[in-house]
């Protein structure tokens, strides 16, 4: 009995983070309806960023969110204005094709410049955990969720009650007619994609205490937000974070009690499960979402 | 290409003069911008043209005289790290060779390859043989990406030297111009279980038969052949085996693995992975209280990188692998050499042991070469790699050469190794061993 409810804790925990990872890339999927394959490299990017605040002026990983966050805001901002603004009208294939090569072009850029190496942070609570009824909950990862968990909060506050925020949902209801209500959409796909690359910087930010970061680390979040983003449905901030502690529990069972070399195959069944059973997701907004931005 | 230049040159220099002319023309008049532009672009024209010259000249003053041979190595992607690491202790042989003179008189040139995946180590291959002409391969580090480019070279009966990959069948798929220096994952086992039965079972107070193993692997060509050959070869000699724990390499979380292993309790866990995943596994089996040695397989567990991601906890961390450079020196003559020769030219200490065995094992081809006179006609380097016969504890690894008819180097053993201090020490066998091992939970 124990194992489960420990393997449930290390699944919620992992789930936080898959959580964290998957907002930003649903608020640029929902607003800006753009399959940013280039995701994943936002994280790296964030990781890299904080890895070299710690090493080189000894700051704390967590401390390093404060230049992180505006960094990658920023970085987003000149992403949307320079990459995506002006394929915004072309195929699909064209959007994929742009953001992978993106992708490709930041992880080779990195290789050649910071090399290969893994690298990681030390930190007092690296390899901490604490106690609950003989339950063992890593501290780093811990951390991690509580800030997924507030984050999604103040996500949804912001969407909820400032005028940006509405004007944001707006968009991701009705683009076009969010436009005929007076809402300059282009300015408003610059703060989802600066927003939605500050939260990948948070999630580099938490990731570093226990993960390695080197240049292909990215690869395996941009497709798991994927799942996370298109099973919690499309524009729905609280759909990813279910989503994200259910793939995180999914996981950590199938890889215990099934196999570890298997989690990732099980995860991807249900992924294609739901999008022939219910394209717009879980928690999706209904008709119209599941195009995920295929148009 | 030099004909060409001349008329271009020519031309371009009637336009400079034109330009000047019209300067001069104009008297004291500054330029305009636009001047300025045609002007800096004509220049650098110039400059380009002169270098391209200068490299066309170069090339073709030793071209009658450079041995081609194509270097295979994924020095992009994943697997980046440990394949560049690779080919520079390749590259280092190569320049020694060249100052000494070359290959049978001929300078060794080295035509890159990227096996950054699997699939673009097939095309790279190609690429190599059929567009570049060269008429052997040496790499490749990682065990996959040797099974496809080696494939394609057996296929088309040009010579392919392993220096790096370990997987069993490389060798046993009845090529007869593939050759393998390094040691196979049946050499690793063959050390590990050595070590378990006489070091760990003693110092454990228990009966080999006694002895729980655990194996942990990533799940790609690497981890499972070692893992399978580990197995079987434990059972053999009466290990108990019991669980075998296969994983993805670029999993974020192996936190399932190491609930698995707890509930297998196992007096050791071989585990064999490459570079994120064994700091991985490592990092969850501290947070999750897995109190367990671990003996690695070569692969992550022998990276400087790993021990700074563990810190304190890398202490006693246990290893199998290529000859590292803590050992005992009377047996690896060459070796304190390379590592000179190693921070002479890349300006940092080695990151791993690879760019040594890829040393020991480039020089093996350049060896072999130099016997068919720069040739790399299949039968010629056939006739001279079964001639071989270097003895243990002569090269700069330690290993001898002996080749078996599957083109495996049989004379190869592997060490094992133990972080302490931060540094990665041989510690059995004793022949080659520094220190006495310590055993650590």
């Amino acid at each position: 009995m124990d194992l489960y409810i420990q393997v449930l804790v290390s699944g919620l925990l992992l789930g936080g983070v898959y959580a964290l990872i998957s907002i930003g890339l649903n608020l640029i999927f929902g607003v800006v309806r753009i399959i940013n394959f280039a995701h994943g490299e936002m994280v790296m990017l964030s990781m890299y960023l904080t890895f070299w605040l710690h090493h080189l002026y000894g700051m704390d990983p967590y401390l390093a969110a404060i230049v992180v966050l505006p960094v990658m805001f920023l970085f987003g901002v000149a992403f949307q204005r320079v990459v995506v603004q002006p394929i915004l009208t072309t195929s699909a294939t064209m959007k994929i094709f742009t953001t992978v090569g993106v992708s490709l072009l930041l992880q080779n850029l990195v290789l050649i410049f910071w090399k290969g190496d893994f690298r990681t942070v030390q930190t007092s609570y690296s390899m901490s955990a604490f106690e609950v009824f003989e339950i063992i909950v890593s501290i780093p990862r811990f951390v991690a969720f509580v800030a997924a968990l507030l984050s999604i909060i103040i996500l949804y506050a912001f969407l909820k009650f400032t005028f940006a925020g509405k004007a944001l949902r707006a968009i991701v209801e009705d683009n076009a007619v969010a436009r005929l209500m007076g809402v300059n959409v282009e300015r408003h796909y610059l703060l989802a994609f600066g927003l939605g690359c500050a939260f990948s910087g948070l999630g580099g930010v938490l990731l570093m205490p226990f993960n390695a970061v080197y240049p292909t680390v990215g690869v395996t979040y941009t497709l798991l937000a994927f799942v996370v983003v298109v099973l919690g449905g499309l524009g729905s901030m609280s759909g990813t974070f279910l989503a994200g502690l259910f793939i995180g529990v999914v996981e950590a069972f199938g890889g215990t009690f099934v196999s570890p070399a298997l989690k990732e195959a099980i995860y991807f069944g249900i992924f294609i499960l739901v999008l022939l059973v219910r394209p717009q997701g879980l928690f999706g907004m209904g008709r119209g979402t599941e195009e995920v931005g295929l148009k | 290409m030099i004909s060409f230049a001349k008329v271009d040159l020519a031309l371009w220099g009637q336009d400079l003069n034109r330009d000047l002319g019209r300067v001069g023309c104009l008297g004291l008049r500054k330029l305009t911008n636009q001047e300025k532009g045609a002007f800096m672009r004509k220049t650098v024209w110039i400059v380009m043209l002169c270098v391209s010259l200068v490299l066309g000249f170069s090339a073709g003053a030793f071209a009658a005289k450079t041995l081609e041979i194509g270097a295979l190595y994924p020095i992009s992607g994943s697997l980046a790290l440990l394949g560049e690491e690779s080919w520079r202790g390749a590259e280092i042989a190569r320049m020694q060779r060249n100052k000494a003179g070359g290959v049978a008189g001929m300078e060794v040139i080295f035509v890159q390859g990227d096996a950054n995946t699997p699939a673009t180590s097939r095309s790279e291959a190609e690429r190599l043989i059929e567009q570049k002409g060269v008429k052997g391969i040496l790499g490749t580090y990682s065990s996959s990406r040797c099974m496809v480019a080696s494939e394609v070279a057996g296929r088309k009966g040009i010579p392919y030297f392993e220096l790096g990959a370990i997987a069993n069948d490389i060798t046993t798929r009845g090529y007869k111009t593939m050759w393998r220096i390094n040691p196979t994952a049946a050499h690793f086992s063959v050390a590990q279980v050595e070590f378990i039965i006489d070091w760990l079972a003693p110092k454990l107070g228990k009966k080999p038969s006694d002895i729980k193993v655990s194996v942990a692997h990533e799940d790609s060509d690497y981890g499972s052949s070692v893992a399978a050959s580990f197995s079987e070869l434990a059972k053999k000699k009466g290990l108990q085996v019991v669980s075998v724990e296969p994983y993805a390499a670029n999993s974020s979380d192996l936190s399932s693995v190491i609930f698995r292993l707890r509930k297998a309790e196992p007096d050791i866990v071989v585990a064999v992975s490459y570079a994120q995943d064994a700091i991985l596994l490592s990092r969850q089996a501290i947070e999750l209280k897995l109190n367990v040695p671990f003996i690695g397989t070569g692969g992550g567990h022998s990276l400087q990188s790993f021990a700074d991601a563990l810190g304190k906890n890398a202490e006693g961390v246990l290893n199998v692998d290529f000859t590292q450079y803590e050992v005992n020196t009377a047996f690896t003559p060459g070796l304190t050499n390379f590592l000179g020769l190693y921070k002479e030219t890349f300006k940092a200490n080695p990151r791993s042991g690879h760019s040594l065995a890829n040393y020991m094992g480039a020089n093996v081809v350049f060896d072999i070469l130099q016997k068919t006179g720069g040739s790399l006609d299949p039968k010629a380097v056939q006739k001279a790699a079964m001639a071989m016969d270097v003895k243990v504890g002569s090269t700069a690894t330690g290993w001898g050469v002996k080749f078996d008819e599957n083109g495996q180097n049989i004379r190869v053993t592997p060490q094992v190794t133990q972080w302490r201090d931060g540094k990665l020490v041989t510690v059995f066998p004793k022949g080659a061993a520094v220190m006495e091992p310590i055993l650590i939970k």
